[in-house]
């Protein structure tokens, strides 16, 4: 599966461009510069959560690193963000920041990342989030994007959508015996409805560039974000005796009265069509967990079987002629060492992905796997680093992956590897500033020369300054 | 026709919200500023997330409040909601609990002073001695007096003064300095006075002496 940025946008249209040809072919460059106006990275910091429980950030958010959850912050989001008094749900967050990327020249005179090296007001969010009555609460992402596309006059045009949606009943039946959760959940992303931090949807990174043409690997599997505010999952889940998760979820095209799941995605957008799967997408999820002192773990798996169709020219979609069939399953496990002042998480996730065509955007089937493995400390909820390795494969595919019409490996492969440190600083604790690159020894196959025209894979070296407020 | 249907589903979605609104039990309600939820509800809906059903922790971030002194009990939530105890992890977890009412504060200090007594953690014998002899009979040299004359032989506590026996160390050891160097739970006053001769490894040594007083796991 290709990038997240390009995934509901581009893959039916690459399908549509081996269906009706002499469709305008996307070229690299264009490409990576949709990747960074595309995306917009869902980060939380929800202030009328705190002011629901009257309780400090860092109650909830590991170490002050929002949205990295405690145990205490796992169970508010498993009963349905229930805990405290009904109050006032607004809140909202802004991040700004600045990429540079190592080497921004494209080699065709022009440049990847358009505003390079430029201090922007980046995007921010307007959040509705919080509890409605004793069982019911909610959480609702509204976010505006300032850089999201250029015009013909080279003049940026911003894009409202919706972000990260998750409506919940849930109950507990707890006694010294037995403590069973349970829930019903409304949301809008596959795993934006977990609370482990090694599932995609609240995977590191928190916060990431949206300019840089390189801030992500080129590729990766359906599930890690493709179909984010696309989709309206209804789904039930158990956590019983804190160590037995599980839950199923049913997954179909955000449209028709779920279409405010999806907003700012639609048919026939040109920028941001809308996703359509064919039927309903089912994912699965199972996680063991275990506290002792001031240690907790989850060992976890889960999985997602998704059929998605070609959209055509108009990025409506095409309904006949196929489908797209991608069948992932991941691994994840999370450890926390939570002990004033000291904060430690690691988190690790394997996704492995079948994919069967019938559209023609792959040469025949295939398969993309994803690694990503992280740990972070903070030190009294105020200063924190962590370090990210993550890496994606696949098999060869010249038309999703070549230097023709695909993302422009010399090889015809995804195969990347990227580290990521980051430092950051909470001067308190709703703003975070922070530094993070990503350094890549591997990009699309090769480190050296990877598009057969010089570039290397540290020429998409990036380094990316944020400050993330919120209130 | 899709209006027709796009309305049937609206209301469907309508009509499930009312249900299951209308499924809310009190007995199970996590809403602390509601005066009508009982002491009880609150201990197993809400503080049991972080002190246990039982009130016997896992984590040292928070204390074990199972078979904690009621007065105690009483003392300090009386202290959260007005906001006179101020420590900083008091602050992040407990300042939200403003509206609890007299009845509920007495309700959760029933329910978790009547559970069975914190349990400790086993330690080797040897590392304890000097944690013992201070609790028994404090360091008279450095002005600590002796924790037992208000805690009990045991551990046990004694109304405003809590039981130790098989609390959390780090918890106990945090709380020392907390005494030691702030002003933050100006009712435990009388513990500056009683601990500021204590050095950081003679707390320790308390702390775990206490930790393993208690019922062993």
């Amino acid at each position: 599966m290709l990038n997240p940025a390009f995934k509901p946008q581009n893959i039916p249209a690459q399908a549509m461009l081996r269906i009706i040809r002499g469709w305008v072919s996307v070229s690299l460059s264009l490409g990576v510069a949709l990747l960074g106006l595309v995306v917009s990275q869902s980060a939380n910091a929800v202030p009328s959560f705190a002011r629901q429980t009257g309780q400090s950030c860092v109650a909830c958010h590991a170490g002050g690193q929002y949205p990295e959850l405690t145990p205490y912050g796992r169970l508010f989001k498993l009963t349905g963000y229930t805990i405290g008094g009904r109050g006032n749900p607004l809140s909202a967050m802004l991040v700004a920041s600045q990429t540079r990327t190592q080497n921004n020249n494209d080699g065709a005179g022009g440049v990847h990342s358009t505003l390079d090296g430029q201090s922007i007001i980046d995007f921010g969010s307007v959040f509705l989030a919080g509890k409605v009555t004793d069982n019911i609460g909610g959480f609702a992402q509204f976010t505006y994007s300032q850089y999201d596309r250029q015009n013909a006059n080279q003049t940026w045009n911003g894009h409202w959508g919706s972000d990260n949606f998750d409506l919940r009943y849930a109950d507990r039946k707890v006694n010294d015996k037995n403590d069973l959760i349970w829930g019903v959940t409304l949301h809008n992303n596959p795993t934006v409805q977990d609370v482990w931090n090694s599932t995609p949807a609240w995977g590191y990174p928190y916060v990431s560039t949206t300019q840089g043409a390189f801030g992500r690997l080129p590729a990766s599997t359906l599930i890690e974000g493709a179909l984010a505010q696309h989709v309206a999952g209804v789904g039930g889940y158990v956590y019983w005796n804190k160590a037995i998760y599980a839950e199923l979820t049913s997954y179909q095209t955000a449209k028709g009265p779920w279409a405010f799941l999806s907003m700012g995605n639609q048919p026939g957008n040109p920028d941001h069509p809308l996703t359509h799967l064919n039927g309903n997408a089912l994912y699965w999820r199972l996680a063991y967990t275990k506290e002792w002192d001031a240690h907790n773990i989850m060992v976890g798996a889960f999985g997602m079987d998704t059929k998605v169709l070609p959209l055509d020219a108009t990025n409506y979609p095409i309904n006949g002629l196929g489908s797209t069939r991608y069948q992932d399953i991941g691994f994840d496990a999370q450890y926390q060492y939570l002990l004033t002042p000291h904060t430690v998480m690691a988190q690790v996730r394997v996704v492995q992905e079948k994919i069967n065509d019938e559209t023609g955007t792959y040469a025949g089937s295939a398969t993309l796997n994803t690694n990503k493995i992280k740990a972070s400390y903070v030190y009294r909820a105020k200063y924190g680093a962590s370090l990210a390795y993550t890496s994606v494969t696949g098999s060869s595919d010249a038309g999703v992956y070549g230097t023709t019409g695909g993302l422009g490996s010399n090889l015809n492969i995804p195969d990347t590897e990227m580290w990521t440190p980051e430092l950051f600083w909470l001067p308190m604790q709703n703003l975070r500033v922070g530094v993070q690159f990503n350094y890549f020894t591997k990009y699309l196959g090769a480190s050296t020369n990877y598009d057969g025209a010089g570039r290397n894979a540290s020429d998409n070296n990036t380094t990316y300054l944020y400050l993330w407020t919120s209130f | 026709m899709k209006t027709i249907r796009f309305n049937q589903r609206l209301s469907g979605l309508g009509l499930s919200i009312f249900i299951l609104s209308a499924c809310s039990n009190i007995d199970s309600s996590r809403n602390v500023n509601n005066a009508s939820v009982s002491g009880r509800t609150l201990a197993v809906q809400v503080c049991s997330t972080c002190h246990g059903v039982t009130g016997d922790s896992t984590s040292p971030n928070f204390p074990k409040l199972a078979g904690q002194k009621k007065e105690y009990l009483i003392a300090q939530l009386d202290d959260f909601k007005g906001h006179a105890r101020s420590d900083a992890k008091g602050q992040e977890h407990m300042w939200g609990f403003t509206h609890l009412t007299t009845g509920q504060i007495a309700e959760l200090a029933d329910y978790f002073s009547a559970q069975e007594p914190m349990r400790g953690k086993n330690r080797p014998s040897g590392a304890l001695a000097r944690g013992e002899t201070i609790y028994r009979n404090g360091l008279p040299d450095l002005g600590v007096a002796q924790c037992s004359a208000c805690h009990g032989a045991s551990g046990e506590g004694n109304a405003s003064f809590p039981r130790l026996a098989g609390q959390h160390a780090n918890y106990l050891i945090q709380q020392i300095e907390i005494f030691q160097e702030t002003e933050q739970r100006p009712r435990g006053g009388v513990m500056k006075e009683v601990t500021h001769g204590l050095t950081r490894t003679d707390s320790e040594a308390v702390a775990q002496y206490l930790e393993s007083i208690g019922v062993i796991k």
